[in-house]
């Protein structure tokens, strides 16, 4: 019984973040209709940079977020611009290809630099824990679910109540329609997939402490991101979250009745599964 | 106010519009008439900037805009009300009319002007947090146009706004129309409905595979042999 409130808890903490990652992958989407495949190298670009600081200047990787986020959007913003805008339009392998490609490149420089041990990026909080009647949380979990929340929430009220937030949504229900209203479909377009990076700058800082990096992680948390995009029904911001929380529960649950290596797949069959039953996506209204 | 100067424009390398030329006077409203495929929608998306002409000339209040962006147009107040109305189906009401105006030159005047278009459709007043998904027909051609309306429009130009509409609805609609151009909007109808148009507009131009077949007073257009043989495509 200890042991399902433990994995529960668990489950939900880094689900929360794995949505997070995941609503930056279905915003992008939404507007552009790009699947980004180097999703999970920006976020391993993300950890890198904060090992980086951690290095030279012995920043926590709380507090290197304040450099990461806004040199990691405006990357994003430059790779849109300049990469996969000449792309959007042609055929939708052509962005799948230069996407797959970018993780490469993404891998291999981090590879060049770092080399390929695994490498620990140290935080304050990385051992403290909270112990709740026989449940214990490590302190950077509970950190990345309030962050991550917090940050679902704003996300969302942007979307709503803000003018850039109606664009975003009017671009994604009607891009010519959007044009037609004086809205700039391609800067809206430019922007959101500079924020879905930002937010991964944000994500990589919270998933940090006290998680072993190395250059091949990328590809691991492009699958999951992916897995929750597809639970949620590609665009749909509540969906999203509860995917996260699913695959995190999964995979939580795996790790601890099942061994390590079982623990990994269990997000996989558990997608499968809700797949094979609910092909839509976990919510009951269509994507648009 | 607006000059069109023999204008070509299509998509691809195949053009659509063969020098096309119109003129249209502040305060003016007319129409632009002729059958599918004639070449009506590439002509206003040509105005709004969403089809790029090859060669020709655009003048709006004396300013060339003939290579504007979309957005620049529609600052400028040329506004497009699309054919098939095209509201954001999963917005409310009023997200849809604060998008109308999210323009730089209309943004500030919105709250202000929501009230007008909600005077002017109590209909869409009673529904303003309703998903606009789920109005009739008719109801979304009225948030189109008061979407239109939010931008604060100079030069009005609305894309067959009787398509798929009840003859009640039509006729309200046409109402509104004539309600705005009296009130000193301009305005450019196009339409496949001959007589309708013919009733609501001052002039009109005919438009056949992408040229100008007849022009002038309602009445000339409706005498006109040229007119009927543009529509049957004889």
């Amino acid at each position: 019984m200890i042991e399902l409130w433990q994995a529960m808890a668990q489950g939900v903490l880094i689900g929360s973040t794995y949505g997070l990652l995941a609503l930056g992958m279905g915003l992008v989407y939404g507007v552009s209709g790009v699947v980004n495949f180097s999703h999970g190298d920006f976020i391993s670009l993300g950890m890198f940079m904060c090992l980086a600081l951690y290095s030279a200047l012995s920043l926590d990787p709380y507090v290197s977020a304040i450099i990461t986020v806004p040199v990691m959007t405006v990357i994003g913003a430059l790779v849109y611009r300049y990469l996969i805008r000449p792309m959007v339009g042609h055929q939708f392998l052509m962005v799948v290809q230069l996407t797959l490609g970018l993780s490469l490149v993404l891998q291999n420089g981090i590879l060049m630099v770092f080399g390929g041990q695994p490498a620990r990026t140290p935080s304050m909080v990385d051992s403290k824990l909270i112990i709740l009647g026989d449940v214990v949380l490590r302190v950077p979990h509970v950190i990345a679910f309030v962050v991550s929340f917090a940050l679902a929430i704003g996300l969302f009220v942007m979307l709503r109540s803000t003018d850039f937030g109606r664009s975003i949504r009017a671009v994604h229900q009607n891009a010519h329609a959007a044009a037609l209203m004086g809205i700039d479909v391609s800067r809206v377009q430019v922007l959101t997939f500079a924020l879905g990076i930002g937010i991964l700058a944000i994500a990589a800082a919270l998933l940090l402490p006290g998680t072993p990096i190395q250059p091949t992680q990328g590809l691991r948390y492009t699958v999951i991101t992916l897995l929750v995009v597809v639970l949620g029904g590609m665009t749909n911001f509540v969906g999203i979250m509860l995917g996260g929380l699913i695959i995190g529960i999964a995979e939580a649950f795996g790790t601890i009745y099942l061994s390590e290596t079982l623990g990994a797949l269990m997000p996989y069959m558990i997608f499968v599964v809700i797949m094979l039953f609910r092909p839509q996506g976990l919510t009951w209204r269509s994507p648009r | 106010m607006l000059e069109i100067d023999n204008l070509v424009a299509g998509y691809g390398a195949v053009p659509v519009l063969h020098e096309v030329s119109i003129k249209l006077g502040a305060g003016e409203a007319i129409g632009l008439l002729g059958a599918n495929n004639a070449g009506k929608t590439t002509l206003i998306n040509a105005l709004s900037g969403m089809v790029t002409p090859m060669s020709g000339r655009i003048l709006f209040e004396g300013q060339d805009v003939t290579h504007l962006s979309p957005k620049r147009r529609v600052e400028l107040g040329i506004v497009q009300v699309p054919e098939g109305r095209m509201i954001f189906p999963e917005m409310s009401i009023r997200e849809n009319l604060l998008l109308g105006g999210i323009n730089a030159r209309a943004r500030p005047k919105r709250p202000h002007r929501i009230d007008e278009v909600l005077e002017l459709f109590p209909r869409l007043k009673e529904r303003l947090s309703q998903h606009a998904g789920t109005l009739s027909g008719g109801e979304q051609q009225m948030l189109a146009i008061g979407r239109g309306l939010m931008a604060e429009a100079k030069l009005l130009m609305l894309d067959e706004p009787s398509l798929g509409l009840s003859p009640l609805f039509v006729q309200y609609i046409f109402e509104i129309i004539d309600r705005l151009h009296a009130a000193g909007l301009t305005i450019l109808l196009v339409e496949q409905n001959l007589m309708l148009t013919l009733r609501h507009a001052q002039r009109c131009y005919v438009l056949e595979r992408g040229h100008i077949a007849v022009e002038g007073s309602a009445e000339h257009v409706r005498d006109d042999p040229r007119t009927r043989s543009a529509y049957l495509g004889l």
